[in-house]
């Protein structure tokens, strides 16, 4: 489904991103793990589109077509879902009216026809429990008064409405007490199936509990320097990052 | 004389006053003969209004000066009359309706309220009167600028609305200006609307300016007076088209207990908007609330001058204006807001925000507060900003176009003022309008 190879991004003249290759097939649960600033946010976002990032080198792609020529709406359309890490706040534009809007511009792209007003409210219903999402969407403006929580849950709630192919999720386990975690994890375990496929960032091995992923990689530096299966999150979460660094030190250093 | 330009044009306004001081008059117009005489001195002696005054350093009317008006036209034809009510009025608006054409009340396109709630009449009507005489006479004395010395000096019709005391208007009353231009013309109509004792009435303006690309340039002055414990809601919607240049003053007197609500939408079309909005509170316990929206897009230089004198203790006043700025859109927002020594315990507040969509659009704010009275609170605030990247990424990743987005942010952005907007119809309509006269700007920018 998405095919990433050797991906070089950069922010201003800050390189970031120094060649990552990263293959998901539909079905499957990817966790990238990695310490601060090692650039998984970064992939996040340039697979999003999002502007700031240049991409210098490497190619995307989505089902055969090349992410990387499309605008952030395309890209969306073309099911790509960024669960952000900081949900923005956006007084005055409604939560009900931004739902419709997305909704609607994604089915058109997809030549799907418009959903009834009726449609649309059951279906909203329909996904407000199956991601045990309970706060009151209506005559509230987007995420504007939601708590920590509710802004990551109302993430897992849009996903769960624009039903994308890929879900990249930015460290949705950040600010997330116990209860939470498990609301927003058993959402995302419901609505996983054969047909998408899922990037969890994280940092933490607790969300990798809930939601159990067949791969994991680790990014560090702008590179994925170690991939396996879950054993890999459990093996890090005892170790630390830093006797990955230490044993990239020697090699690196024996190739020299 | 202070500009050049302006010259063939200001010659051509003393040879109309001499022409029409000559004129056989009829009653009406001698008893106000001296009054006009006055104005018209003023307005020579000073000339049009230049930049080097502070209440105009960046509106320059020199470029809107410059074209062969026509002074007097009156009659407009009657088959277009309906169809620009039928194009002006506000959908879904269940209201009553006033209906000008060139300054001058068109009875068989109104629908008026019950005589017994309101009487509308011609100006012209009652300008003889000692009561209109003694009205104008203070005002000149007291208010305005040139322009309105020059509207003084020549109007010659306009509507007088009067509610009467006690009575609410069951429905809103909505008044439709429409000027007929064949050729480039001024106008220059003058209304007053007075709001009796404990009455309650809501006012929707709207204009339509039936032309083929000529000039049409309206000089207009307005007063209200509203009485003890009388209210008005008042809602301007400037939606025009190009070659027309507007320049209104509306004048404000509130006494004891009233409340006056002012909306006043300013959208791209027009060549030039300026309003003038002047709040007198002539007694204690007023309130005012102030809304404005202007989104100005092309070449259009849209200027919002606003001032609430504050004159005594215990009155409370509100001001929110919200400006969209596209292409070359020149704004300018000057807010002046008196607390005289006397006007204690007086709540006033301003707040303005600039959002510029585009690099080459300008905006000049000026919130000016001068306050001598200590025991107040009184706050104002200003922005000038950009779109939040941020938002607007947010909105792009869930799959909604970049035009559409911006579009939502720009609502987001107005959305303080629309959701003050009490009127359903009046909100949708606007609404629509800014979404209308947006995309045509996206769209021709591409």
């Amino acid at each position: 489904m998405l095919t990433i190879k050797n991906l070089h991004a950069r922010i201003g003249e800050k390189e970031i991103l120094k060649g990552i290759d990263l293959q998901v097939n539909a079905g499957e649960v990817h966790a990238i793990m990695g310490p601060n600033g090692s650039g998984k946010s970064s992939l996040a976002a340039v697979l999003a589109g999002r502007e700031n990032y240049e991409v210098t080198e490497g190619e995307v792609w989505l089902d055969g077509k090349n992410l990387l020529d499309m605008k952030p709406e395309d890209r969306a359309r073309e099911g790509v879902f960024l669960a952000f890490q900081y949900p923005i706040e956006i007084p005055g534009v409604s939560n009900i009216n931004f739902l419709k809007t997305a909704l609607s511009e994604i089915r058109d792209y997809r030549q799907l026809p418009p959903l009834t007003a009726k449609e649309f409210l059951k279906l909203t219903k329909e996904k407000q429990q199956l991601v045990e999402f309970d706060a009151k969407l209506a005559n509230r403006s987007l995420n504007e008064g939601f708590s920590g929580g509710e802004k990551k849950r109302n993430e897992v709630f849009q996903l769960a409405m624009l039903e994308p192919k890929l879900a990249v999720m930015d460290e949705t386990d950040s600010g997330l007490d116990i209860d939470a975690l498990r609301i927003v994890s058993n959402g995302v375990n419901k609505l996983r199936s054969e047909k998408n496929a899922f990037v969890l960032i994280t940092h933490y091995q607790r969300l990798l509990e809930y939601i159990v992923p067949d791969f994991v990689h680790v990014l560090y530096n702008g590179r994925i320097v170690r991939s396996g299966n879950k054993e890999l999150a459990l093996e890090l979460e005892e170790k630390g990052y830093d006797w990955l660094k230490e044993e990239l030190k020697v090699r690196e250093s024996s190739i020299q | 004389m202070t500009n050049e330009v302006a010259t063939s044009l200001y010659n051509k306004l003393a040879d109309e006053f001499e022409m029409r001081r000559k004129a056989p008059a009829h009653a009406a117009e001698r008893s106000l003969e001296g009054l006009r005489q006055e104005a018209f001195d003023d307005f020579k002696t000073k000339g049009f209004p230049s930049i080097k005054e502070e209440d105009w350093r960046f509106t320059s009317l020199v470029p809107f000066l410059d074209a062969d008006y026509n002074l007097n036209i009156v009659n407009g034809d009657e088959n277009s009359l309906a169809d620009a009510v039928k194009k002006a009025a506000i959908p879904e608006l269940d209201a009553y309706r006033l209906v000008l054409v060139n300054g001058s009340i068109h009875i068989g396109l109104s629908r008026l309220p019950n005589q017994d709630m309101a009487s509308i009449v011609s100006l012209k009507s009652i300008s003889g009167s000692e009561f209109y005489r003694e009205q104008l006479s203070t005002f000149n004395r007291t208010e305005g600028n040139t322009l309105t010395a020059l509207n003084s000096a020549f109007f010659t019709d306009g509507f007088y609305l009067e509610v009467k005391k006690d009575v609410s208007l069951d429905k809103p009353l909505e008044i439709i200006h429409i000027y007929t231009a064949p050729e480039n013309a001024f106008f220059q109509p003058r209304h007053l609307l007075v709001i009796n004792r404990n009455a309650k009435a809501e006012v929707i303006e709207n204009s339509i300016v039936l032309h083929d690309k000529k000039r049409v340039f309206v000089n207009s002055v307005s007063e209200f007076i509203i009485k003890e414990n009388g209210q008005l809601s008042h809602y301007d919607i400037q939606s025009n088209t190009a070659g027309e240049r507007w320049l209104q003053y509306n004048h404000i007197t509130q006494q004891r207990g009233s409340r006056y609500d002012n909306f006043t939408f300013s959208l791209p079309g027009a060549d030039l908007i300026r309003n003038n909005l002047e709040v007198r509170l002539n007694d204690t316990a007023t309130e005012t609330h102030l809304y404005g929206l202007y989104l100005v897009a092309g070449n259009q230089l849209t200027d919002n001058h606003t001032s609430i004198e504050h004159r005594h203790p215990s009155c409370k006043s509100n001001e929110m204006y919200k400006g969209v700025l596209m292409d070359n859109g020149k704004a300018v927002f000057n807010g002046k807001v008196f607390v005289k020594r006397e006007a204690q315990q007086t709540n006033a507040f301003q707040q303005n925000n600039n959002l510029l969509l585009s690099d080459k659009a300008q905006v000049y704010a000026k919130p000016q507060l001068e306050i001598f009275a200590d025991d107040v609170k009184c706050s104002h605030g200003c922005t000038v900003g950009q779109f939040n990247p941020d938002s607007l990424f947010y909105l792009q990743s869930r799959g909604i176009g970049e035009i559409a987005a911006k579009k939502m942010l720009v609502e987001a952005f107005m959305f303080d003022v629309t959701e003050k907007i009490s009127n359903h119809a009046v909100k949708q309509y606007v609404q629509e309008l800014i979404y209308l006269k947006m995309g045509n700007t996206a769209a021709s920018a591409n």
